[in-house]
């Protein structure tokens, strides 16, 4: 991402018309189909209404009050912190040690190995989750079957209802779906460092584990660092996978900012405090967006 | 020269073990569907008696065929959208030294952060007051929408690096920028393209809130509210249930596999 | 005097065109098609109910087209509200009675049938006081009531007849029914409890309060009129969820009801792999499409010391409404009028195994003997009332649903229960 200060500068593109034709199809849709209904909500969230509400009543600041007041709203804020940071250690981490592995030259099967662990990212979060519900059922999935005829005891509560450990089953089936993502995306980066660097780094004597820390792990930055930025934003935007398996349950246990605006807005009518919700998710994103770019920028 | 060492052994073991935990619920999945109502509930781990299709007439009858076309059409288009609209857009913000320019890139770079649910209600309002819900062409212009900011990021990113020398060339050839973009530097950025393309194929394959609530008809539904669907209405039909995720699951597998090869050669150039 | 005479005469030309336009086809068919767009809750016999009725609604109507939309229940209510308030939502659509038509009526979202109802032919005619208040609001009626549910615990009669096992008449004798069943196979799930999905638990609750205070002593709390002192103060709602501890004890559910579908509750019924359910009517029919129909009912027991004698059980109306920008308002009123009728309700019972809110042709219907059953006991039951999910304020019920879970897992006492629901409650009166 970085110029290279070598080549010559071609003459740049200013105000020409072609400029102008180039860009705006692209920028007409956005301002349409993300700046105006973000502006939108971001109005709403100083009023109170429900969807079915014909007039906005002004509110003031009192929806984001509200949400600093309400203890549903720190446990999503908190949920959605723990899926982030367990997705950049389980997605990340085991992506690279998987794309490590790969890349050092299996004898054989490389390809293979790369495809299956791939491939439930083409499968929709929808249907994993549908997948998944079917085989943690407590009553007759096959996980619980498979654990009971190993003699052990699966939790009492079930997998999805037990409020201790259903964000980590949440966690672990979205690892389960995006590790591969990681893994390829951080292979692909692998594969790009030149052998040089490899050999330069066998002849001084480095090894093994050292030299893929010191010496792989850097060249491959900027693709950790686009990595670890889309396991942060979508842990941010999580909602198809809590949607369709618990719905935030059991009681707000598995909430995410996601879900929760959508049962404010949706189920209780509460728009302006679902649009205050939004705006602070919004905020977030927006700063680790901003980081993104500093980041790289620095690169 | 491979040897075989500890180190290898348990790289070996640790990968196979997680291909196996990937495979599993997939082929479990598959199994389930051929067995009987009965047999799900009674035998959960056990193979079916008789490897019935009975599940996969019942699935398809409930729409999954239509479901999967419209998911076809609408991602195809819309990925073809994005594809050309961020090149475009993105090209000009890689060339250009202007600081209103910049800024609007800045400004590309907040719409991604932009989640769709955050303003769902005002942007389903404005779908509905234009006359454009539960219409497969018109859904394709939001989906675009959230699709190209994170493409133009990365086109940009391709772009800043690519060799300005021919585009100068070109140009003094006589070439208008816009000749140059197209006929020069787009059939150029082929790993580009695909790189984009596969990732917003799969991210609007997979869109699930904006269907669920803007295409509700019928006919117009796509595969993921259609999965959804068949949970609520087959209350106890599961292998009718996993015979249709299994059809709006494996062309999707079977196109990755045949494509994968390319796709990983494409994404390479992705993290420069 | 004029008054009276200009009103008759107005109401006499409504009743007229009413009748016109449904006497009269062959003028109207003469005119431009027009075409229904139909909302309804997905389900099993949904599409052919709707089309059956559709069939039947042409003879009249020729020149009208039902387009029919499903989603599931989850996705409709969400759907629905959003598609009202757009320029391309539905002209009739299914809903509940209680909260979710209220919240559309305060909205103006829906259309005022008064005037068109009690027209001759129209279901305000045909159908009584009681079920027209399903969908009323200050004495005008703002939906048609098609059909009401109810729900009734369903029993394996083979299981019970091998095992000498009788039906119980009161809330202990279940409870040591749920032991007994243990006590044969401490394997079985007497009662398997779906609860994934927080309604299974808020149907119980719903009937257990009125057990424990009856009916009368919840319609102020429930209404949010009660003085703010007093909301939700009765010790007898902490008592009602401590009974649901009791069934937990006794055994009766299965060890994860948070995590179970009711989907697959339904199923270890059905493949008899459990003996009982609480169940509501509509399950009858869901039952017989898997090919089980060994199955009886019983009510849900009173409960010893508490206020109702039992004679009475939870109802709630379903019936279409009509969207307030519907293009074709008169078409909109005679198909829910006909959706309402007692041939349509013939259908429902047989196709939807849903007990009719116009029930004067049942005799005739194809229908179950438990079916005809249930709606006979529905008919004798002396008090009906809604249930709390949909009667009460939203986020009142949420808090209701929350706080059913929180009781299963134990991680609330009953009496944490009713602060936090008396909490909400306090919350959403100040907020009206």
């Amino acid at each position: 991402m970085t110029r290279n200060p070598d080549r010559p500068k071609a003459a740049p593109m200013g105000k020409a018309a072609s400029a102008l034709i180039l860009l705006l199809p692209a920028m007409g849709l956005c301002t349409v189909f993300i700046f105006i209904p973000a502006l939108l909500a971001i109005i709403g969230s100083f009023h109170s209404f429900g969807i079915t509400s014909q007039v906005w009543v002004p509110a003031g600041l009192s929806n984001y009050s509200r949400a600093m007041a309400d203890p549903v709203f720190w446990v999503a804020l908190r949920n959605n912190i723990f899926i982030v940071v367990g997705s950049i250690v389980l997605q990340v981490g085991f992506g690279t040690i998987l794309a490590a592995i790969l890349d050092s030259g299996l004898p054989r099967g490389t390809t293979v190995f790369r495809t299956i662990i791939f491939a439930p990212m083409v499968v929709s979060a929808v249907a994993v989750a549908v997948i998944w519900q079917v085989i943690l059922d407590p009553n007759v999935g096959v996980l619980n079957t498979l654990i009971q005829s190993a003699g052990l005891t699966p939790p009492k509560l079930g997998w999805l209802g037990d409020p201790m450990i259903s964000m980590w089953v949440i966690l672990l089936i979205a690892a389960w779906q995006y590790t591969g993502f990681m893994m390829v995306l951080i292979l692909a980066g692998l594969q790009g460092i030149p052998k040089e660097i490899h050999e330069a780094a066998t002849l001084d004597g480095a090894k093994g584990v050292t030299a893929f820390f010191l010496i792989t792990l850097p060249q491959i930055r900027n693709v950790l660092v686009v990595a670890i930025l889309i396991t942060t934003i979508g842990g941010f935007k999580a909602f198809d996978l809590i949607y369709a398996t618990t719905l935030g349950g059991p009681a707000n246990a598995t909430q995410v900012l996601g879900t929760y605006v959508y049962l404010q807005a949706f189920n209780l009518g509460n728009m302006g405090y679902a649009n205050a919700m939004s705006v602070i998710l919004l905020l977030i994103a927006l700063v680790l967006g901003w980081l993104q770019v500093s980041v790289s920028r620095r690169a | 020269m491979p040897r075989f060492t500890l180190a290898r052994t348990l790289a070996y073991g640790f990968v196979s073990l997680w291909s196996v935990a990937v495979l599993l619920p997939l082929l479990w999945m598959v199994l389930a569907s051929f067995k009987t109502r009965r047999e799900m509930f009674m035998d959960p781990a056990g193979l079916p008696a008789d490897w019935t299709f009975a599940a996969y007439g019942r699935a398809w009858k409930s729409g999954m065929g239509q479901y999967l076309l419209n998911s076809l059409l609408v991602t195809s288009a819309t990925v073809a959208l994005i594809v050309i609209l961020s090149g475009m857009a993105a090209y000009v913000f890689a060339r250009s030294e202007s600081r209103a320019l910049r800024g609007l890139y800045l400004l590309m770079v907040v719409a991604f952060a932009v989640p769709a649910q955050a303003v769902l209600v005002p942007l389903y309002q404005m779908v509905s007051a234009a006359g454009m819900l539960n219409s497969l062409a018109a859904i394709v212009l939001p989906y675009a929408a959230y699709g190209v900011p994170f493409t133009t990021i990365l086109f940009y990113a391709f772009f800043l690096d690519f060799p300005q020398e021919l585009e100068e060339a070109a140009r003094l050839d006589g070439c208008s920028r816009l000749r140059v973009f197209f006929s020069v530097v787009l059939p150029l950025s082929g790993p580009a393209v695909a790189s984009a393309a596969i990732f917003q194929a799969v991210f609007t394959w997979n869109e699930f809130l904006l269907a669920l609530l803007m295409l509700t008809a019928k006919g117009a539904k796509t595969l993921p509210v259609g999965v959804v669907q068949l949970r609520g209405e087959y209350t106890s039909d599961w292998p009718g249930m996993l015979a249709g995720l299994t059809i709006a699951v494996v062309p999707m597998l079977l196109i990755f596999v045949l494509a994968q090869k390319y796709f990983v050669r494409s994404l390479a150039g992705l993290g420069k | 005097m004029t008054g009276l005479k200009t009103a008759m005469r107005a109401r006499a030309a409504l009743a007229g065109m009413a009748l016109a336009s449904t006497v009269l086809p062959s003028l109207a068919s003469a005119q431009d098609p027009v075409t229904l767009r139909m909302w309804a809750l997905s389900g099993t016999g949904i599409e052919e109910f709707y089309a059956a009725a559709e069939e039947s609604f042409q003879k009249t109507h020729p020149n009208v087209d039902i387009v029919l939309e499903v989603q599931d229940g989850e996705a409709y209510k969400t759907s629905l509200q959003v598609a009202l308030v757009g320029s391309d939502g539905p002209d009739v659509f299914f809903n509940w009675s209680g909260e979710d038509a209220q919240r559309l009526i305060r909205d103006g979202l829906v259309l005022d049938l008064t005037e068109g109802a009690t027209a001759d032919g129209q279901f305000g005619t045909t159908l009584s006081e009681g079920w027209l208040g399903a969908f009323s609001r200050d004495g005008k009626i703002y939906g048609a009531p098609a059909n009401a549910v109810s729900k009734y615990f369903y029993y394996n009669t083979f299981f019970f007849d091998e095992h000498g096992l009788k039906p119980p008449s009161s809330f202990g004798g279940l409870l040591q029914l749920c032991r007994d069943i243990r006590a044969i196979d401490p394997e079985i799930v007497p009662l398997p409890l779906g609860n994934s999905q927080r309604w299974k638990m808020n149907h119980y609750i719903t009937v257990i309060n009125e057990r424990v205070m009856g009916n009368d002593a919840l319609r102020a709390d429930y209404a949010l009129t009660a003085p703010d002192d007093q909301l939700f103060t009765n010790p007898g709602y902490a008592t009602a969820w401590e009974k649901v501890l009791e069934l937990q004890q006794a055994g009766c559910f299965q060890d994860a009801p948070n995590a179970t579908t009711p989907e697959v509750s339904r199923s270890m019924f059905s493949s008899e792999v459990s003996p009982m359910i609480f169940c509501g009517t509509w399950c009858g029919g869901i039952f017989d499409s898997e090919g089980y129909t060994g199955y009886s009912m019983f009510r849900f027991p009173p409960i010893e010391g508490g206020k109702s004698d039992g004679n009475s059980n939870m109802v709630v109306p379903e019936g279409v409404q009509i969207s307030a920008k519907t293009a074709h308002p008169k078409e909109a009123l005679d198909w829910a009028s006909h959706l309402v009728s007692a041939e349509v309700g013939a259908l429902r019972a047989e196709l939807l195994s849903a007990i009719p809110s116009d029930a004067s042709l049942l005799d005739q219907a194809k229908v179950t003997e438990q079916f005809r059953w249930m709606a006979a006991d529905m008919t004798s039951l002396a008090v009906q009332y809604n249930v709390i999910d949909v009667e009460v304020e939203a986020s009142v019920a949420n808090a209701y649903l929350d706080a059913g879970t929180e009781i299963l897992n134990g991680t609330m006492t009953p009496q944490q229960a009713m602060e936090s629901i008396r909490a909400a409650a306090l919350a959403a009166k100040a907020a009206q």
